[in-house]
């Protein structure tokens, strides 16, 4: 797999996002884990953030990672200003000096990456755009939100998603031809999520949830269904981690019914805890009322824990049906489901958990979500970018009378600037940088060992 | 001696000029182009035209007075302690690397950089004034951790010459760093 791609296929890939490590979260993980197997499969990639603290001007990663922190001012919520056109100046010197064909900007929130699709589009660079979250239609801020996607997703060559659910919630929201949206999951990394059978306890039988503890996620069912088990069953226990506002609900059920040793609640929980709750347990409950792609189950699955899921939005096609037992969202259906899922483990039925984990860590992985990338890369390719008339022309029929006009406005100075710019340092006199990844690759460790770069 | 035309990293021209003293001792110059008489021309006459139109307003002949000392003491300043005409580097393998900035008014800054505090001579890449380019630095020695770097000294900040050149100038750096490290060290200079 790592033998990468021919040379004449290789892309040079600017990943552009305000959310990038030493900032945690998962936006910031997919950037660069998919970058880490982009570079594997031999193309050039960098990564562009704004500066964090002291940490600020090019940096290395990994395999040669090459990172700008660029000097931007931090507005909200680690999201950069956007004026629309201040970035220019850097973000096209990095465009040239680099020779970037492929600008694939991240997540909604990130004011950067909208910037940098303008300026890429105003460039004749094309264009990728992943959407990594679901937004509401009706309140003013989601208002406002989906229009401004609507002007910088109108003219962008390809939009990924990373489930059907978000790919229908961004196509209605920025009002796009679904045929350019494609669908790639998140991949979770099979080495962290391990099983441990030794912090399990066989005395017993654990039931692990861990959800936010909102509506949407079935807590309601939950408070049903707890009392219900734990009168038929006397070893059962329930972990639940998570914090929300139903939280009250389970804490008045197990106040009700005396149940304060046998339903644990941990509350909010750091990403890296997660696995040692889970494996904890023997079972997982997903009371899910509607799920995009439901990242918890791939993680107790991969921990080697027997998943019990309501059969809703795209939770099915999550796992396959030998490590999933799916009902209905009801009470009944849940508890049936649990009861068969405890009868098979007291039986011994249910397969190791080092199986389930080697059987799982075979379906998301990053090298895959890589692969299925590279093909939107090789498919945006060989499209066309839209030339300034019609970039126009689209922004004026898409974005409705007033917010297309000023934003044609805006298209042409922004291209008047580019011009200026042209003008006062023509790409001739900008260095090529020396490419730390991809075909051309100067990297090697005892370079890196010889060259300390300390700034 | 030899003399070699590059662009400066903002496009203008600049020069490099080698010279070999001996096998260890080498002198690099960048020498930029000197001031223009166009340029000051054109300054000056900004300054003393819109003296001019002040002076027709406010009919007080300070200001035309007022322009002329600021355009002498701007001018003094600027040769002074702005305008660099030369940046050069000597590097002379058993001594230590000698960095000299001239100023188009005569005036010389030099630093000197001992060779045991030399860890060695790199290009690297800094954001600068709206641009990403590639400069040279010096590396110095941390006292205290033979591994850890204590200090960058930035080289021909001035000039802010382009890759080709700075390749050129690492180039013949690094053979005479090299030089440093086969021979082994004598007269206690390490």
């Amino acid at each position: 797999m790592s033998a990468g791609v021919p040379e004449g296929c290789a892309h040079s890939v600017c990943m552009v996002s305000d959310f990038f490590y030493p900032n945690m979260g998962g936006v910031e993980s997919h950037v660069y884990q998919l970058s880490q197997c982009l570079i594997e499969r031999g193309h050039k990639v960098l990564v562009v953030t704004h500066a964090y603290g002291q940490r600020k001007g090019v940096r290395y990663l990994t395999n040669g990672l090459k990172v700008y922190y660029l000097p931007l001012k931090v507005m909200y919520n680690q999201s950069t200003a956007t004026t629309l056109f201040h970035s220019l100046p850097l973000l096209r010197y990095i465009f040239v000096r680099e020779r970037v064909t492929i600008v694939h900007a991240h997540s909604s929130f990130s004011a950067m990456a909208h910037d940098a699709l303008f300026h890429a589009k105003t460039m004749g660079l094309r264009t990728v755009f992943t959407d990594h979250s679901l937004f509401g239609f009706a309140d003013v801020s989601s208002v406002l939100t989906n229009k401004l996607l609507t002007v910088s997703l109108c003219d962008t060559n390809h939009i990924i998603c990373v489930s059907y659910t978000s790919k229908e919630n961004t196509v209605l929201r920025a009002a796009l031809d679904p045929r350019i949206v494609s669908v790639i999951p998140n991949a979770v990394d099979p080495t962290d999520f391990t099983p441990d059978m030794s912090k399990r306890d066989d005395a017993t039988i654990t039931i692990v949830v861990v959800s936010r503890l909102v509506y949407r996620k079935g807590i309601d069912l939950l408070s049903g269904i707890i009392p219900e088990l734990c009168q038929k069953y006397p070893e059962l226990h329930f972990l639940v981690g998570g914090e929300g506002p139903k939280r009250i609900i389970l804490e008045e059920v197990r106040e009700r019914y005396q149940l304060h040793d046998r339903v644990r609640l941990l509350g909010a929980l750091e990403h890296q805890d997660v696995r040692n709750v889970l494996v904890q347990g023997h079972i997982f409950l997903n009371t899910s009322l509607t799920e995009a792609f439901c990242m918890a189950i791939v993680e107790a699955a991969s921990c080697g824990l027997q998943v019990v899921s309501t059969r809703v939005g795209g939770i099915p096609e999550v796992l396959p049906e030998d490590l999933i037992i799916l009902c209905e969202p009801s009470v009944k259906s849940l508890c049936d489901g649990l009861e068969k899922a405890i009868a098979q483990l007291r039986a011994g039925t249910l397969p190791s958990p080092e199986t389930v984990h080697n059987k799982v860590k075979t379906f998301y992985t990053w090298r895959n979500i890589a692969e299925r990338t590279e093909k939107v890369y090789d498919r945006v390719a060989d499209e066309v970018v839209l030339p300034m008339d019609e970039r126009l022309n689209r922004l004026m029929s898409h974005c409705g009378p007033v917010t297309g006009y000023i934003f044609a406005l805006f298209a042409v100075l922004n291209f008047l600037f580019l011009a200026f710019l042209r003008w006062m340092t023509p790409d001739s006199v900008i260095d090529v940088a020396i490419d730390a990844t991809g075909p051309k690759s100067a990297w090697t460790k005892q370079y890196f060992l010889g060259k300390k770069r300390k700034r | 001696m030899e003399e070699r035309r590059y662009r400066s990293a903002s496009g203008g021209p600049i020069a490099l000029r080698a010279r070999q003293h001996s096998a260890s001792c080498r002198e690099l110059a960048v020498r930029c182009p000197r001031l223009q008489l166009r340029s000051l021309s054109a300054v000056t006459s900004a300054v003393w035209l819109a003296a001019y139109g002040l002076f027709v307003l406010s009919q007080n002949s300070m200001v035309l007075s007022a322009a002329i000392f600021i355009t002498l003491i701007g001018l003094i300043i600027y040769l002074h302690f702005v305008k660099i005409d030369q940046e050069s580097l000597l590097v002379i393998g058993s001594l230590g690397i000698q960095v000299t900035s001239s100023y188009a008014s005569g005036k010389e800054s030099t630093t000197f950089i001992e060779m045991s505090r030399v860890k060695d001579v790199v290009i690297n890449e800094a954001i600068h004034m709206q641009k990403v380019i590639y400069y040279l630095c010096i590396l110095l020695q941390d006292p205290g951790d033979p591994q850890g770097v204590s200090e960058v000294v930035p080289l021909f900040q001035s000039s802010k010459p382009r890759l080709d050149c700075l390749i050129e100038v690492y180039k013949s750096c690094q053979e005479i760093l090299e030089q440093r490290k086969t021979t082994p060290p004598s007269n206690g200079i390490k």
